[in-house]
């Protein structure tokens, strides 16, 4: 890619054709990497501070994955800690908490994926579909509100709103309904639905954006034409503007397959409660818990190596999917 | 090429990686340097804004000791995490705020990370502990990692709105059954006379802490006769939760919330907002530390100073059986321990206990508990008596002394030792006056946790699947959502999945601490 910037290139040989054209004419094979890096060395040089980035803020701190394979104590050090192997791992995988975490873990996706990841895109059409432009605009702004509040505001918010004793919306709720009062914020019934209902309040709005760039992009021509040949709404919707948005919707969907090991910390912790623990407890939770509260940073760290392995192999995978289907994928 | 010359831009480039590669390499440079000998770092909880490094309190304490103080104030309510990341880290202050029986302070201290002062604190005068049960209870398998900070050894209590009483024509109670007459009446004679039946008698908040934490519900249960944390039976150490008292208790706290004596949001009102049912005039009782009284006090004064005696305190109560068990503190709130990081050898110890025994001196003790006498405070008998309250930089002092310096304190701290701060209101005067009564009427009948010094192996290391399993399940049958022989089956879940060797362990190191 970067070649076709070149100036030397670009320049068109003029009468007094530079000494290196013709030699680059008779000469086939590809340029050794060194020629390559000195020829463009002030592009190349462009890159360094990219690349050091990335390898001193995400790459060089990886060394500190060793400690999943260590006792760590911190006071004797990386290198001073002891080797123990797999022996956090054995632990995680063998331990009594290994299935409900990845239970909870696994069904929250799940939920994300059926609930909260279409519910962007159904609004986003829906917006699209909007004649009155000053409707659309504030439509729009309004629903990014929520977005910037943090998960701190939108608990308390749920709790306000839905506690037993003086809750708004519980209140309502039991007026129209009567019997007993639910508790919908302590009860473990109530976890998942209230946590699906939160991920949909605060980021369904900002999700929109990506897709409504995406339908800002399709040619009003194509319209036009259906028109003419006589397509509905439904048509014009089935076979323009649908097509238009699905490499958006394969690239949103693969990048968030790599994150359905991460069930957000903040949301779940703020709303675990006693009564609700053994289905609230997920992997994020637990790797603060045993690393930050209790101190064993191995097994922590373990923990969440493997909730990383995890997810580079459904980012593959997915990508790999949307390939066989016939899709352009990620990478 | 034309606007930028290569030379610029390959300047440009250089400057931004080196910046780069600055930034990402600043983090552990200060760290090789000793600490100066005339400088202490300190670690200590913070429950308001920060005192100025260059405070007139501050120079005060640094005049008293011969140091300079680089002290981090880290906010009570993260204190934990950020301890245990400071644990992690290089930077371990010398001097530090810690709770001795965390898992990961334990982790470092037998890594080496702190000073073992076992038999080390003799010497110094203010450091050696002055009460045999708290040095007792701040040790931790025999070992002393720190010095304890006092405390009040008894602060359970009950907290009554005294006109409700008053006007259900009630007396103060004197057992459980009494209690619940109390509750009863509080949720179904209309106390607030509204005409509406929206009270309740009791508020619990959800309780951050796990069992044996001095929640409402530790504190029933030793009413009723379970052991505080662990307690003997048959001669053998068995934890609280696995004796009939404990279920009996249970079972008749779940007789409230079912009768709706509690509020029904136990399981989830933030503890924060404690107070609140109780000034609003929803809830009629609190059962907590006795200084919950003078803060709901506090609070009616300030809705309405001229009628605020709505508030009377209670002791511990009779179990059903007739006998009084009482809910006893530890004595002490964490301790202070020394970092080996810096301070590597026994001379540099000895320096820093020095020091230390300057600062918990008498006069070092009034300097954190009250102030800097004459300038935020004149002693007047056992009291101390605010002055210049108008003054913005003794209204400074006063803010560093209560929201900052007192935590440094351990023979003298929040309500105990130097001088006692003095209410000005008689109401709040006399309420204040009564907590030493009840502490030392209570103290004849305390419960003392056996095993509170002990901390076993397997607790550390299998803490985060046991620590929570015994209190969920209480709340969940509290809430009615588990029946008995399902709480009961969490019991032995309990033992299940480590508290089997837990108890082993915790009856081998109690034998070996007692013999």
């Amino acid at each position: 890619m970067a070649t076709d910037l070149v100036p030397s290139q670009v320049v068109p040989p003029s009468a007094e054709a530079t000494p290196e054209a013709p030699r680059r004419k008779r000469r086939p094979r590809p340029v050794p990497l060194w020629r390559d890096l000195l020829r463009y060395r002030w592009l190349y040089l462009l890159l360094l501070p990219g690349l050091v980035y990335f390898v001193v803020f995400k790459y060089l701190p990886m060394y500190g994955l060793t400690i999943a394979f260590k006792d760590y104590v911190p006071f004797l050090g990386y290198s001073g800690s002891e080797w123990v192997g797999l022996k956090h791992f054995q632990e995680l995988f063998t331990g009594p908490d290994f299935g409900r975490l990845m239970f909870n873990t696994l069904l929250l996706a799940l939920l994300t994926i059926v609930f909260v990841f279409p519910a962007p895109i159904v609004v986003a059409l829906m917006l699209n579909e909007l004649r009155l432009r000053v409707l659309k605009r504030s439509v729009q702004s309004l629903i990014y509100i929520p977005h910037f509040l943090s998960w701190t505001i939108v608990a308390s918010l749920t709790y306000l709103l839905f506690s037993v004793d003086f809750g708004v919306i519980a209140n309502w709720i039991h007026g129209l309904v009567g019997g007993q009062k639910t508790d919908y914020v302590a009860q473990a019934d109530w976890f998942r639905p209230l946590i699906v209902l939160q991920l949909l309040w605060k980021q369904t709005g900002w999700g929109t954006i990506i897709y409504l760039a995406a339908l800002a992009g399709v040619d009003s021509q194509l319209y036009e034409a259906a028109r003419v040949d006589g397509a509905g709404r439904w048509r014009q919707f089935w076979h323009i503007t649908l097509p238009a948005i699905r490499p958006t919707i394969v690239v949103m969907a693969i990048l968030t397959s790599g994150h359905l090991m991460d069930s957000g910390f903040e949301q779940i912790w703020l709303m675990t409660t006693s009564l609700n623990r053994d289905v609230a407890d997920v992997f994020d939770t637990f790797v603060y818990y045993i690393g930050i509260t209790q101190g064993s940073f191995s097994y922590a760290t373990a923990v969440g190596l493997f909730k990383g392995v995890v997810g580079v192999v459904l980012i593959f995978g997915s990508n790999l999917l949307a390939k066989r289907l016939g899709q352009r994928g990620l990478f | 090429m034309t606007i930028f010359s290569r030379r610029r831009l390959a300047v440009a480039v250089a400057a931004s990686t080196a910046l780069l590669a600055a930034s990402a390499c600043s983090g552990g440079d200060d760290s090789k340097g000793q600490a100066a000998s005339d400088e202490l770092t300190v670690m200590a909880p913070l429950f308001g804004t920060a005192p100025d490094p260059g405070g007139e309190l501050q120079q005060a304490v640094e005049k008293q000791i011969g140091k300079k103080l680089k002290i981090t104030w880290v906010p009570n309510a993260e204190y934990g995490d950020k301890s245990n990341v400071t644990f992690a880290s290089d930077k371990i202050p010398d001097v530090m705020v810690v709770n001795e029986k965390g898992p990961s302070f334990l982790k470092a201290a037998e890594a080496g990370a702190f000073w073992d002062l076992t038999g080390k604190l003799d010497k110094y005068p203010n450091l050696k502990p002055d009460n045999e049960q708290r040095a007792k209870n701040s040790q931790t398998n025999g070992k002393t990692y720190g010095i304890y900070r006092d405390r009040p050894l008894l602060r359970s209590g009950i907290v009554i709105r005294k006109d409700w009483l008053a006007k259900l024509g009630l007396k103060e109670p004197q057992s459980v059954d009494d209690l619940y007459a109390i509750a009863k009446a509080f949720t179904e004679r209309d106390p607030d006379g509204n005409g509406k039946k929206d009270t309740y008698g009791l508020i619990i908040p959800k309780w951050p802490g796990n069992y044996a934490s001095a929640s409402p519900y530790d504190v029933v249960e030793t009413w009723f006769g379970a052991p505080n944390g662990w307690g003997e039976r048959d001669g053998k150490l068995v934890p609280g939760f696995d004796t009939p008292e404990f279920l009996a208790a249970n079972e008749w706290l779940r007789r409230w919330v079912k009768e709706g004596l509690v509020n029904p949001d136990f399981a989830t009102l933030d503890s924060a907002n404690w107070n609140d049912p109780f000034v609003q005039g929803k809830g009629g009782m609190i059962i907590d530390v006795n200084v919950r009284a003078t803060q709901l006090l506090d609070l009616f004064k300030e809705k309405n100073p001229k009628d605020f005696d709505k508030v009377t305190l209670v002791g511990n109560l009779k179990g059903p059986d007739g006998e009084k068990h009482s809910y006893p503190f530890t004595g002490y709130n964490m301790v202070i321990a020394i970092s080996k990081q810096h301070v590597r050898t026994d001379e540099q110890l000895d320096q820093v206990l020095q020091t230390l025994d300057k600062l918990e001196s008498k006069e070092g003790s009034v300097l954190l508990a009250n102030g800097i006498e004459g300038r935020n405070f004149k002693a007047d008998g056992q009291y101390a008596v605010p002055i210049n309250e108008t003054d913005p930089k003794v209204k400074a002092i006063q803010n560093d002394v209560d929201k900052a310096f007192i935590q440094l304190g351990t023979r003298a701290g929040v309500g105990i030792g130097a001088y006692q701060p003095r209410p000005n209101d008689a109401t709040s005067r006399a309420m204040r006056e009564s907590f030493d009564v009840l502490m030392n009427e209570d103290l004849k009948t305390a419960v003392f946790n056996p095993a509170l010094s002990i901390v076993a192996p397997t607790a550390v290391s299998k803490g985060q699947t046991l620590d929570t399993i015994i209190p969920d399940a209480r709340i969940k049958y509290l809430s009615g959502a588990i029946t008995e022989d399902q709480l009961k089956a969490q019991i032995k879940r309990w033992y299940d999945s480590g508290g089997t060797q837990i108890a082993t362990e915790v009856n081998d190191l109690a034998a070996k601490a007692g013999g």
